[in-house]
């Protein structure tokens, strides 16, 4: 039994490690509390939604569609919302506060045409496989796989290649960035395309697993954020950490206590880190020295 | 007429909850999502103390106040620790601890089935149970809170959170005690947010967690900004607006089925474009900028 | 100057940023009454030293007393409620605040920011803000912002900001003054009316100056004993005339 709450705990966390990742990479680069993230994995799993139940396309090209419907969308958010902030030098609560309003508009649009039930994208039972005492769906493989393809991709990319290197510069001092001749804006919106792509993989998944309703996005949100602040904020790849141990933990607290207190202990553990030790599981202990 | 009494009991309770948060996010510049959370222990502890405890309405407020004043540390004391969005966070997360206490431990709260036949509060043996004498008492409270708030508004210690919310550092060698300043702005919002809880509970005389969620706190952040933050005028302003909001757009036609969503798109454009173009909202003095 | 009392005391202070000793083993002992200056390079660890100093940052190793009181481990509320004061490089007025607010905020220990006095004793704070007042107007007509005092500190220029901020500081009733570059930025007349009031805080009302500059025909007008930092250390002292000509200094500025 433990076994299986476990299984599970890894296959949600695997989801929440994409999550994760795409927030970090935002907050990491641009620090922006990106809330409008929510918005835009709405919005990939209804499109996925729309293009595989409604327009009966088939579920690649769907998941396709759902893929670009939620780069376009978070492209956009940085172009029109963010963007000019930052060239006002607004400070963080501004972008914060839009972040916001952005998110009650997308929700609300795709409420008004969509209803706020919960709409199923595969009926029926699913296939099974059993691993030992463990039983999984087909979805909940394909996600765990996805999971790990995702967290190595990303790594590599970090690794290996100039955008990944640009990004960690990004992160670590853009005016000097832009110094030497660095387009800031256009890397921006890299950055933005790249978070909106895992966080819309992340949401066609758990589309097709569970189904979807218009109030999904902000709960993802804030695991996303929880295992960013539990893994470390400022390293690229803690998050995924983070929300590898956030899905287990949820898991065994489901097997120990309850499902009903599953939100409770999710936020007391995030309250503990921000408390005890806010540079989470993986980062580096920040001297800020200002009180 | 009787619907008429109605908005404007809302627009008291909103216009205190509006000067509370403007208190803790206005003056001392602690942008909190929280504030929802308080509202709700305010009502739970005032109604719970009623029912259970067959407590008078004015007592049983005051132990609304202190309860919500103690809990209120459970941000006040992060806030010491935590800046920007970190703090944000922390109180996100103390909202969703208290809506997950709230609505899970059903035997002290009953949960989602929510607490009915809430009494209306007596004054001196009358009870003020007609609608036109609650909002003649609803009225009243508001004032009150008001005028206390006014007295804080153009105090020293106002002057103190908004050097704080200004430069922390700066203030701090200037010798003010921003830990204590903190606390006790925190404390003094969530109390009076105690008090419209209070008030909403005795006014609707049912309550359940769902009037306390984040997306309440969310509302009543967006009430503070549209109105105006920093000064006295703009949270009334931005309760009287946000309340009668909904009416404009139910007069102008728009039919129930899709009007709670329009109003939502609307307070969302709103965040939008005044951050973007008028940061002091409408009323308002301080600019997050 | 042995006979003068010491009014701050600094024993072997150290301050560490990761590997880098921003403040190395510094021992000084500021006279009172007396203007004192701290020069040095850049990055030398003269402002770190007042951060230290004003309660700002903790020195990991080392001592600070002020009039006997150790110091070095209290907020920067308790050091400023003790008499020290501290004018900023980069000025750190409150923007929103009106000119008359900022400088209302000046007073240190005001019993009406606290809750309590406040709603107990409304009358005995209203008293005290009613004389605080007579003295802001005071300081801001001192310094020459007359007229301006309902106008947003925002709507200032960096000039008159510079003396908003002073007049600011002067209200506190400081004993000692901390002041970080006070003559940075403005135009001689206005460096000269600085100067004058810093002059005048000494020899009239019995404060105690330590000063930061790196213009050096400051430091020779105004201080009666200089600091030389160097790489975090205490690298020379001595009076104004003495030091620039010292060999170290001009190594260190100049490169010579």
């Amino acid at each position: 039994m433990l076994l299986q709450f476990i299984a599970n705990g890894i296959v949600n966390g695997a989801i929440f490690a994409i999550l994760a990742l795409g927030f970090g990479l935002v907050y990491n680069t641009t620090h922006t509390f990106h809330i409008a993230y929510a918005a835009i994995y709405t919005t990939a799993a209804y499109c996925c939604y729309t293009l595989y139940r409604i327009a009966g396309l088939p579920l690649l090209i769907s998941i396709l569609g759902g893929l670009i419907s939620g780069v376009i969308l978070g492209c956009i958010i940085e172009l029109l919302v963010y963007r000019p902030l930052v060239k006002r030098d607004a400070p963080l609560s501004v972008a914060l506060i839009s972040s916001i309003g952005v998110y009650i508009i997308v929700i609300n649009i795709i409420a008004l045409i969509y209803g706020n039930e919960t709409k199923i994208l595969i009926p029926g039972i699913q296939k099974t496989y059993q691993l030992g005492s463990v039983i999984l769906t087909q979805i909940q493989v394909i996600e765990l796989i996805i999971g790990i393809v995702v967290c190595i991709a990303y790594s590599l990319l970090l690794r290996t290649t100039n955008f990944g290197k640009l990004i960690r510069a990004l992160a670590d001092n853009p005016n000097l960035l832009s110094a030497f001749g660095v387009d800031i804006y256009h890397l921006r919106l890299q950055v933005f395309a790249l978070s909106s792509l895992l966080a819309s993989i992340a949401a066609c998944l758990v589309a097709l697993d569970v189904g979807i309703d218009p109030y999904v996005g902000m709960p993802a949100m804030l695991i996303s954020a929880v295992s960013m602040i539990v893994g470390g904020v400022g390293i690229f790849v803690s998050p995924a950490l983070g929300g590898l141990l956030l899905g287990i933990i949820q898991s065994l607290a489901i097997w120990k206590i309850s499902a009903r207190w599953q939100d409770l202990v999710t936020f007391a553990i995030l309250i503990i880190f921000l408390l005890l030790r806010p540079q989470g599981i993986m980062g580096r202990r920040r001297r800020l020295e200002e009180l | 007429m009787n619907y008429l009494l109605h908005l404007f009991i809302m627009i008291s309770i909103y216009s205190i909850l509006a000067m509370s948060i403007n208190i803790i996010t206005g003056y001392a510049g602690l942008l909190s999502l929280a504030h929802a959370a308080f509202y709700g222990i305010g009502a739970y502890t005032t109604t719970l103390m009623m029912i259970k405890l067959g407590i008078n309405f004015f007592p049983a407020l005051i132990c609304g106040i202190i309860v919500t004043g103690l809990l209120s540390l459970a941000i006040g004391y992060p806030s010491l620790k935590l800046k920007g969005d970190y703090f944000v966070l922390t109180t996100i997360g103390f909202q969703i601890i208290i809506f997950s206490i709230l609505y899970n431990w059903i035997s002290l709260t009953r949960g989602p089935y929510g607490i009915p036949g809430i009494p209306r509060p007596s004054l001196l043996g009358h009870e003020v149970s007609s609608l036109p004498e609650y909002f003649v008492f609803s009225l009243i409270i508001a004032l009150v809170v008001f005028i206390f708030v006014r007295l804080l508004a153009n105090s020293p210690f106002s002057r103190a959170l908004r050097a704080m919310r200004d430069d922390e550092l700066a203030a701090s060698a200037m010798g003010k005690d921003v830990f204590r300043l903190k606390i006790c702005s925190i404390m003094v919002g969530s109390s009076l947010a105690a008090i419209a809880g209070a008030l909403y509970a005795t006014y609707v005389t049912y309550i359940d967690p769902t009037s306390f969620t984040l997306d309440e706190s969310i509302f009543i952040l967006t009430l503070l900004l549209v109105g105006g933050s920093g000064n006295l005028r703009g949270p009334i302003v931005g309760a009287i607006f946000m309340v009668l909001l909904p009416e404009a757009l139910r007069f102008i036609g728009l039919p129930d089925t899709i009007a709670p969503n329009v109003r939502q798109i609307i307070y969302g454009l709103l965040l939008i474009i005044l951050m973007r173009y008028r940061p002091q909202g409408l009323a308002g003095e301080y600019r997050f900028e | 100057m042995k006979d003068v009392p010491t009014i701050l005391r600094l024993r072997n202070v150290t301050k560490w940023f990761g590997g880098l000793k921003a403040v190395d083993s510094v021992t000084i002992d500021f006279r009172e009454r007396k203007i004192t200056g701290l020069i040095g390079p850049n990055g030398a660890g003269k402002t770190t030293l007042f951060n230290l100093i004003n309660g700002f940052l903790r020195p990991d190793s080392g001592e600070i007393y002020y009039r006997n009181i150790r110091i070095d481990h209290l907020m920067p509320w308790e050091i400023a409620k003790l008499g020290i004061g501290r004018l900023f490089q980069d000025v750190r007025i409150f923007r929103k605040l009106t000119v008359l607010e900022n400088v209302l905020t000046g007073k240190p220990s005001h019993p009406g920011e606290a809750l309590t006095p406040l709603l107990f004793s409304l009358h005995k704070v209203r008293k005290i803000e009613a004389h605080l007042l007579d003295e802001a107007h005071h300081w801001i007509e001192f310094v020459g912002l007359t007229g301006k005092e309902h106008a947003p500190a925002e709507s200032l220029s960096y000039g008159q900001q510079k003396l908003l901020s002073l007049a600011r500081l002067l209200v506190g009733g400081y004993d000692l003054l901390l002041l970080d570059e006070p003559t940075a930025g403005v135009n001689p007349v206005m460096a000269g009316k600085i100067l004058d009031i810093i002059k005048k805080m000494v020899t009239e009302e019995g404060k105690t100056v330590i000063f930061i500059e790196h213009n050096m025909n400051v430091v020779v007008e105004i201080a009666d004993w200089v600091y030389f930092l160097d790489e975090g250390k205490l690298a020379g002292m001595g009076r104004p005339q003495d030091i620039l000509g010292d060999v170290n200094v001009r190594k260190a500025y100049l490169g010579i």
